[in-house]
């Protein structure tokens, strides 16, 4: 439903975001501007150009704005007509009022800035025309990667506390971190883990404590990246299509007939084929399904013995 | 850069300057780019008028004058043209900055980074000092965001096809009103007019595109409606004990908000709504978390372990 504006159009909305711009910021480089405004610096040139052949009506010397950019750094004057920037559109707002509500989960409940972002809120609901409160939370805590970002930054290592899905256990490491990606809406930390001498990636919304420290001197010992192959599995989907295809992420799933999947953890495996409460079978391997029946007997003997029943 | 662009940006500079209504000819008189007959000034104008409206530049007619034979004149409303907030602080710029850097890389990542261009045009140093070091993240977004937003702002129904908990595409015709993200996913709320009752839908479960239906201002949406406080009532309608091993079931003891000490285990109290995924997530955790109560979660929970080793054994 989105429609991608025409170039002269995008040419124009640039424009006119510029004059206040360099208004803001007078004698900054071309360099700059074209990064600000995600252009490069030969169409920066042209942007100032024909802004500077702009001005009201009669368009003399006293019209005209009066822009400087030969240097290559760009001063302003005679642009009061543009020069306030222009309201914010409706897709502006809801980006900021999305932003702000997570800014708001991310404050301490104790925060004097509460009433600060709730009126910014209410100005910018009114002006976008909604009605309802727009809701962002994330699981990753915002505190935290500030932490992760400014050490990524300054190039120092991270002490993290870390709760392992698979084995479930809280481990703390020390780790270089190396970037944070995005993927499936869970954010994964790829890092140098100087406690396993390997690449580990860690799910952010795991990480519970980090503390930058200096780079240590054992840096780096295996630095080739070693990735284990995937275990090949089969399994068999029985109910809950829908739940079971996302949580094995399968892209062709089917009721009832047995499918491969691969998988680089069998713990994983195990813990998910449980989680599945019988909508899913695990086919092969033979030994993990016997794991599988051993353990769900051990459970099912606490539940019937006397003192628990 | 065509001439075509020198020409909106002039006529925008003459529209918003002006005191009052500037007829077509004194637009073509003095804005400079207009040529050629008649009929082409014509045209281009249209074109350009239609130009800046799609650019969210409304151009206002006027001037006209029933006693005297007035031609219609134009002008831009500076109010509606400019950027005004009302009082701006160092802090409130600091504060939307942070709300527009939060959407690095996803959906609304273009309008983010246009407000925040405008909000450091205004002239106003943001206080950094004054808030806390925090680097909040939009986990991820959805094409469609703002195509709902869109229809919940101008309330207009909406269809899409949904897929089925059975994996089976169904058409949903809603009256939308609350858009929300939590955990990683974004959430859509509203009013379902074929079951006549609120429901939430997963946008990553929308299959294909959704389309408006029918005129705007079709419905009313409730006063207030909180998209992630009706989903934690719905979240929270039911307790259950459950006793975990001591340092095992982390993310069972994140949720719980009563423990109690049973020796090598541990006894909780969480809130759940839907039992049957509560019973997905206990039993994850293995031999490391057992269900004391609700008695048909135990019995549920023990059918299911007696299938599991029925089937794998």
């Amino acid at each position: 439903m989105v429609k991608a504006k025409p170039a002269p159009i995008l040419d124009v909305e640039r424009l006119l975001a510029l004059v206040p711009f360099i208004s803001a910021h007078q004698g900054i480089s071309i360099k700059d501007l074209a990064l600000t405004f995600s252009v490069t610096p030969n169409q920066m040139n042209a942007d100032l150009t024909t802004l500077w052949m702009c001005g009201l009506p009669g368009y003399t010397a006293l019209e005209l704005m009066d822009l400087s950019f030969d240097s290559g750094y760009v001063t302003i004057r005679n642009a009061e007509t543009l020069q306030v920037p222009r309201a914010l559109n409706f897709d502006e707002c809801i980006a900021l009022l999305f932003g702000l509500d997570l800014v708001k989960s991310a404050l301490s409940e104790k925060s004097e800035l509460h009433p600060t972002v709730d009126a910014l809120v209410k100005r910018l609901a009114e002006k976008s025309g909604l009605t309802t409160a727009l809701r962002a939370t994330n699981p990753v805590s915002a505190g935290l990667r500030a932490t992760i970002e400014s050490a990524l930054t300054s190039k120092l290592d991270l002490v993290i506390d870390y709760h392992s899905l698979y084995s479930d256990e809280f481990t703390q490491r020390t780790i270089t971190p190396l970037e944070i990606r995005l993927d499936g809406g869970i954010e994964y930390l790829f890092a140098y883990c100087h406690t396993a001498d390997a690449f580990r990636v860690f799910r952010l919304d795991r990480v519970s404590e980090a503390t930058p420290r200096q780079v240590s001197e054992s840096h780096m010992k295996n630095p080739t990246v070693k990735s284990d192959d995937p275990h090949e599995c089969e399994i068999r989907i029985t109910s809950r299509l829908r739940l079971m295809s996302e949580r094995f992420s399968l892209e062709n799933p089917v009721l009832s007939a047995p499918q491969k999947m691969r998988t680089y953890s069998h713990q994983w495996v195990v813990r998910s084929i449980f989680a599945s409460a019988g909508s899913c079978e695990l086919v092969s391997p033979t030994p993990l399904r016997a794991q599988i029946a051993l353990k769900a007997q051990l459970i099912l003997d606490r539940y019937m013995q006397p003192e628990h029943a | 850069m065509s001439r075509k662009s020198e020409r909106l940006v002039n006529l925008t500079i003459a529209l918003l300057a002006t005191k009052r209504y500037l007829t077509k000819n004194e637009i073509f008189r003095s804005v400079e780019g207009y040529e050629g007959t008649d009929d082409a000034k014509e045209r281009m104008f249209e074109r350009d008028k239609d130009d800046l409206r799609s650019l969210g530049i409304e151009i206002e007619v006027g001037g006209l004058d029933p006693l005297f034979n007035d031609e219609a004149g134009y002008r831009i409303k500076p109010e509606d043209f400019k950027l005004d907030l009302g009082e701006i602080s160092g802090i409130d710029i600091a504060l939307l900055s942070l709300a527009a850097q939060a959407w690095n890389g996803e959906a609304l990542n273009e309008p983010a980074h246009s407000a925040l261009v405008k909000l450091q045009s205004m002239g106003i140093d943001s206080d950094l000092d004054a808030i806390p070091t925090l680097a909040p993240r939009m986990a991820s977004s959805h094409h469609e965001l703002t195509a709902v937003l869109n229809a919940i702002a101008s309330r207009t129904m909406i269809s899409f096809d949904y897929l089925s908990s059975d994996l089976v595409k169904q058409s949903r015709q809603v009256c939308a009103y609350a858009v929300a993200s939590r955990d990683g996913h974004w959430y859509l709320s509203g009013l379902d007019t074929a079951k006549d009752a609120l429901r939430t839908f997963r946008f990553d479960r929308i299959s294909e595109e959704i389309h408006t239906v029918g005129k705007s201002g079709a419905y009313e949406i409730p006063t207030g409606f909180d998209l992630l406080s009706t989903l934690d009532v719905e979240l929270n309608t039911s307790v259950a004990v459950v006793e975990i091993r001591k340092g095992r079931a982390h993310a069972l003891r994140k949720l719980a908000h009563k423990i109690e000490d049973a020796g090598e285990w541990e006894r909780i109290w969480i809130n759940y709504g839907d039992a049957t995924l509560f019973v997905d997530s206990i039993l994850w955790h293995l031999d490391d978390a057992f269900v004391v109560e609700p008695q048909s979660m135990r019995e549920s929970i023990v059918r299911t372990l007696q299938m599991l080793v029925q089937t794998h054994g």
